[in-house]
């Protein structure tokens, strides 16, 4: 049985819907990411779960019991925000101890188990600072401190790391990722950014209009997109729209018009349906014109001309015009095509995607 | 969003305190303007502005109002840029110096113009002292004691308000502006200037609304001379007028509404930002 | 050239406020300046005359209460109207800011009309009431702008750590407006303390505002006692502005 559930769940603001007949489910000690563009709704859900929000209809059910109506105070949730939203007038010892103290702990506890939390976040000898003096990543770490210390039923992450530098940000998601795991703790985390979702989710609803459009493992989004919201979202750059297929064989047999492609089944079988072909700019081959394609590669090409040429550092990326319109390929390569050279655009079947 | 509840809750208190001591108030004096002897009628503001008297308050009001705004945009705005363009030190320094006088009691301020501009005033035993004049000049108890009075009244707020509006100018203009081939002066008249008008309007109307509404000054420095606010004053608690002295109120209303409508329209019609 | 001009604009600005100073220590009983020696028998004179005395303590007296009256009343309408976006707020705002729209002296009319007049109401509540209106758009102004700065995100925090809106507000909200809310007691104070337009018409036997007895001694009187309580005043002003600017600096005065 799953922890977590919002049932039929719709959502209103400003006399518009938001979220409608919305539903999600989430086993216990899983981090689940909803990822998406701005306005998909992913934060509304995330806000409706803390108790920010009020379901205009629907259910909120928590570990067995209907949470809808359960004020926020009354939930035990740890929310971290993307303003990190520290007390700027509490040092950093009493910004952790805030929830300890709410919850009528002898101070002794209290101290006991705020100082075991920011050594857990590797803040230990910064207690009296206040937040004004501490750098992005620092805040972010007193943020799930706080969050933390409370030993929430539930922990929930408003896009955390989006105010800090590149760097800062992978370190921190690794950090994120491992108090998470070591603690067990189920965990809702919202961010736009794909990387950061797939790298510490065990599942990842992307989101798009208040709707999911796929949830599913990392690993299975990032192959297998179900839909072309998701493929484009996560960068499948390119799509042919086919007329026919025929999956009797043990490739799916493609066409459009009188050119023929082929695309590998999925292993399992399930999913790959639809009829738009998506690729991403890495997976394409280009190949200089009557250059030797080797055996079992008849069909899958187009020949076609070099329009823009761009270095970036580890390979060129080239807008290739073909008869089924302009191709984005990321190559490396020591020998850069020109602009205007003909080439032959190579689709590998096994990298060619069907979606919806 | 929709109003809720909650908001609504904390806004209430301070909606009916104000409903109570101010809209009611002031709608039933408005009221009470239109009605005499139990008919409705205008008598009140026809009788008036019929009389010579009314008239001629009403238009020194209006003068004296005019010529202190003018005044102080002359003097202000000069001011004003000159202190957005000084080295911080300074300019927190002329700010502070500038948002003293705003604080500072309306009675002392108009009183140190009765020790300046009185027949023994300093202005007066200097000219008499130095032999320039035989006898000390009539400067208080007049209209132009009280326009001095009122431009160094509100000459700090136009001081600060352009100051606001000139915060906020982007520099980068001006120097955009000169790259392009402008001379100094010519950045100023095509950039700088228009991007200010606004702020020297809105102050204006803060000056304007101000001396037309006025009391404290005119009462001290206006001796016999009256201008509106002195004259509703004269007729509510000396003359026990109350019907004329809530015409007056309506009127004082009136125009200030109608200035600042007018006055906020312009302004937001010469915002070059729209 | 410029800064010739604006030197003898602040020479016009505080030239009568320097002189008013040095008057008030005239030894003789005429104001003259320069004065014909140096005195403080004046500033004796201000704790001798009793009327001064007692209009200074109702000035404090209903100052601080219309204050206190003020914030009830505009704090959580400042809070609402900073934390909460919904339909009508600019109306309300500016709905909340209107008495300084309305003249001061037709203010001052009507709430005698109606409220000292009409509803019998003691001289006393009528200044009280009236010194709140006038002292509200200030709190409100003031109050709204230090939350301004305020991250909203920090309530929400305190309460997904278990506190209580109310909790919330006294022990995570306020701490932070703090500065914000002195500053808004210290210029409304000024505003009701200083105000003569709605006290003119609120006086009664045995009760008046300390400005109003400034202007009734000054109409019979030209001794230098008003110039020795001016420099009292003056100094008490410049002592709040200090404090002003140092609780949340002089950028609100800009603002408009």
């Amino acid at each position: 049985m799953s922890l977590l559930s919002l049932e039929h769940v719709s959502v209103a603001y400003d006399n518009r819907l938001i979220l409608e007949d919305f539903n999600l489910s989430l086993q216990k000690g899983q981090l689940l990411s909803l990822l998406g563009p701005s306005g998909c709704g992913k934060t509304t859900t995330l806000r409706l779960i803390a108790g920010f929000l009020n379901a205009e209809a629907g259910n909120f059910m928590f570990s067995g019991k209907d949470y809808t109506k359960v004020p926020v105070e009354k939930r035990n949730f740890g929310f971290v925000f993307q303003s990190y939203a520290l007390f700027p007038h509490l040092s950093v010892f009493d910004n952790v101890a805030f929830g300890l103290r709410l919850r009528k702990l002898k101070e002794a506890e209290v101290k006991k188990r705020v100082n075991r939390m920011l050594e857990t976040v590797s803040l230990g000898g910064f207690e009296k600072r206040l937040p004004g003096a501490l750098s992005g990543g620092q805040r972010q770490r007193v943020a799930i401190a706080r969050a933390l210390v409370i030993e929430p039923d539930l922990l929930l992450f408003d896009e955390p790391l989006s105010n800090l530098d590149a760097n800062l940000r992978v370190n921190m998601r690794v950090e994120i990722r491992r108090i998470q795991q070591e603690l067990g703790i189920t965990t809702v985390y919202v961010s736009h950014d794909q990387e950061e979702c797939f790298s510490i989710s065990d599942q990842v609803a992307v989101m798009n209009n208040g709707k999911i459009e796929q949830l599913d493992h990392p690993a299975n989004i990032f192959k297998y997109p179900a839909s072309e919201f998701v493929a484009r979202f996560i960068g499948f750059g390119n799509f042919i729209a086919f007329d026919g297929r025929n999956d009797e064989g043990a490739d799916i047999e493609l066409s459009r018009g009188e050119l023929k492609f082929q695309a590998a089944k999925r292993p399992g079988g399930e999913g790959n349906t639809g009829l738009l072909g998506a690729i991403r700019p890495d997976d394409l081959q280009l190949l200089g014109a009557g250059a030797d394609m080797g055996t079992g590669t008849e069909g899958n090409a187009l020949t076609g001309k070099v329009q823009v040429s761009t270095y970036l550092g580890r390979s060129y990326q080239y807008q290739v015009e073909t008869e089924l319109g302009v191709f984005t390929v990321n190559q490396e390569m020591e020998q850069p095509f020109i602009q205007g050279q003909q080439v032959t655009v190579y689709f590998p079947k096994e990298k060619l995607v069907l979606v919806q | 969003m929709r109003m809720n509840k909650r908001v609504l809750l904390l806004l209430l208190p301070g909606l009916l305190f104000l409903a109570a001591f101010m809209l009611v108030p002031i709608t039933l004096t408005i009221a009470s303007t239109f009605v005499q002897d139990g008919k409705l009628t205008l008598e009140g503001y026809l009788y008036f502005f019929r009389d010579g008297y009314f008239n001629r308050i009403l238009l020194t009001t209006l003068r004296v109002s005019v010529v202190t705004t003018l005044v102080c945009m002359v003097l202000g705005y000069p001011a004003a840029y000159y202190i957005s363009r000084a080295s911080a030190r300074k300019k927190s320094l002329l700010l502070a110096l500038s948002i003293f006088p705003l604080l500072t009691s309306p009675v002392v301020r108009s009183f140190s113009w009765m020790i300046i501009l009185g027949k023994k005033g300093l202005i007066n035993s200097f000219l008499v002292n130095t032999g320039l004049i035989a006898k000390p000049l009539d400067i208080l108890y007049t209209p132009t004691a009280m326009m001095i009075g009122l431009v160094h009244l509100f000459l700090p707020l136009i001081i600060i308000t352009l100051l606001g509006v000139m915060e906020n100018l982007d520099h980068e203009l001006v120097r955009a502006a000169r790259s392009l081939g402008a001379s100094p002066f010519a950045a100023f008249r095509k950039i700088t200037f228009p991007l200010t008008v606004p702020g020297l309007i809105i102050g204006g109307i803060l000056v304007f609304v101000g001396s037309l509404t006025a009391y404290t000054t005119p009462a001290l420095l206006g001796g016999k001379e009256r201008v509106v606010s002195t004259f509703l004053y004269q007729n509510a608690m000396t003359l026990n007028d109350w019907q004329a002295a809530s015409v007056i109120a309506v009127i004082m209303i009136v125009i200030t509404f109608v200035v600042v409508g007018l006055m906020n329209a312009w302004a937001n019609r010469l915002n070059p930002k729209g | 050239m410029l800064s010739l001009y604006t030197l003898l604009v602040f020479i016009f600005l505080l030239g009568p406020l320097v002189i008013i100073s040095i008057t008030s220590f005239e030894p003789g009983t005429v104001l003259k300046f320069p004065p014909e020696g140096f005195s403080l028998k004046w500033y004796k004179n201000i704790f001798e005359v009793s009327a001064f005395m007692e209009t200074f303590r109702t000035s404090i007296v209903i100052s601080l209460l219309g204050n206190l009256l003020a914030l009830l009343l505009g704090v959580p309408a400042a809070y609402a109207l900073s934390r909460y976006r919904f339909h009508g707020r600019d109306t309300l705002n500016a709905v909340f800011l209107s008495p300084v729209l309305i003249p001061g002296i037709v203010l001052g009319f009507t709430l005698l009309r109606y409220l000292i007049v009409v509803y019998n109401l003691p001289i006393v509540a009528g200044l009280l009431i009236g010194h709140t209106v006038i002292m509200l758009p200030f709190i409100i102004r003031v109050i709204a702008s230090s939350l301004e700065n305020f991250d909203f995100a920090v309530e929400e925090a305190a309460q997904s750590l278990g506190a209580t809106r109310v909790y919330t507000f006294f022990k995570v909200v306020l701490p932070n407006i703090r500065s914000g809310i002195l500053a808004a007691i210290l210029i409304a104070f000024l505003e009701s303390f200083n105000n003569v337009d709605i006290s003119v018409f609120m006086t009664g036997p045995g009760i008046s505002t300390l400005p109003i007895q400034m202007l009734t001694y000054v109409q019979n009187y030209f001794d230098p006692t008003i110039a020795a309580i001016s420099v009292i005043l003056m100094v008490l002003t410049a002592a709040l502005m200090f404090i002003i600017e140092r609780l949340m600096g002089f950028a609100y005065f800009t603002k408009r």
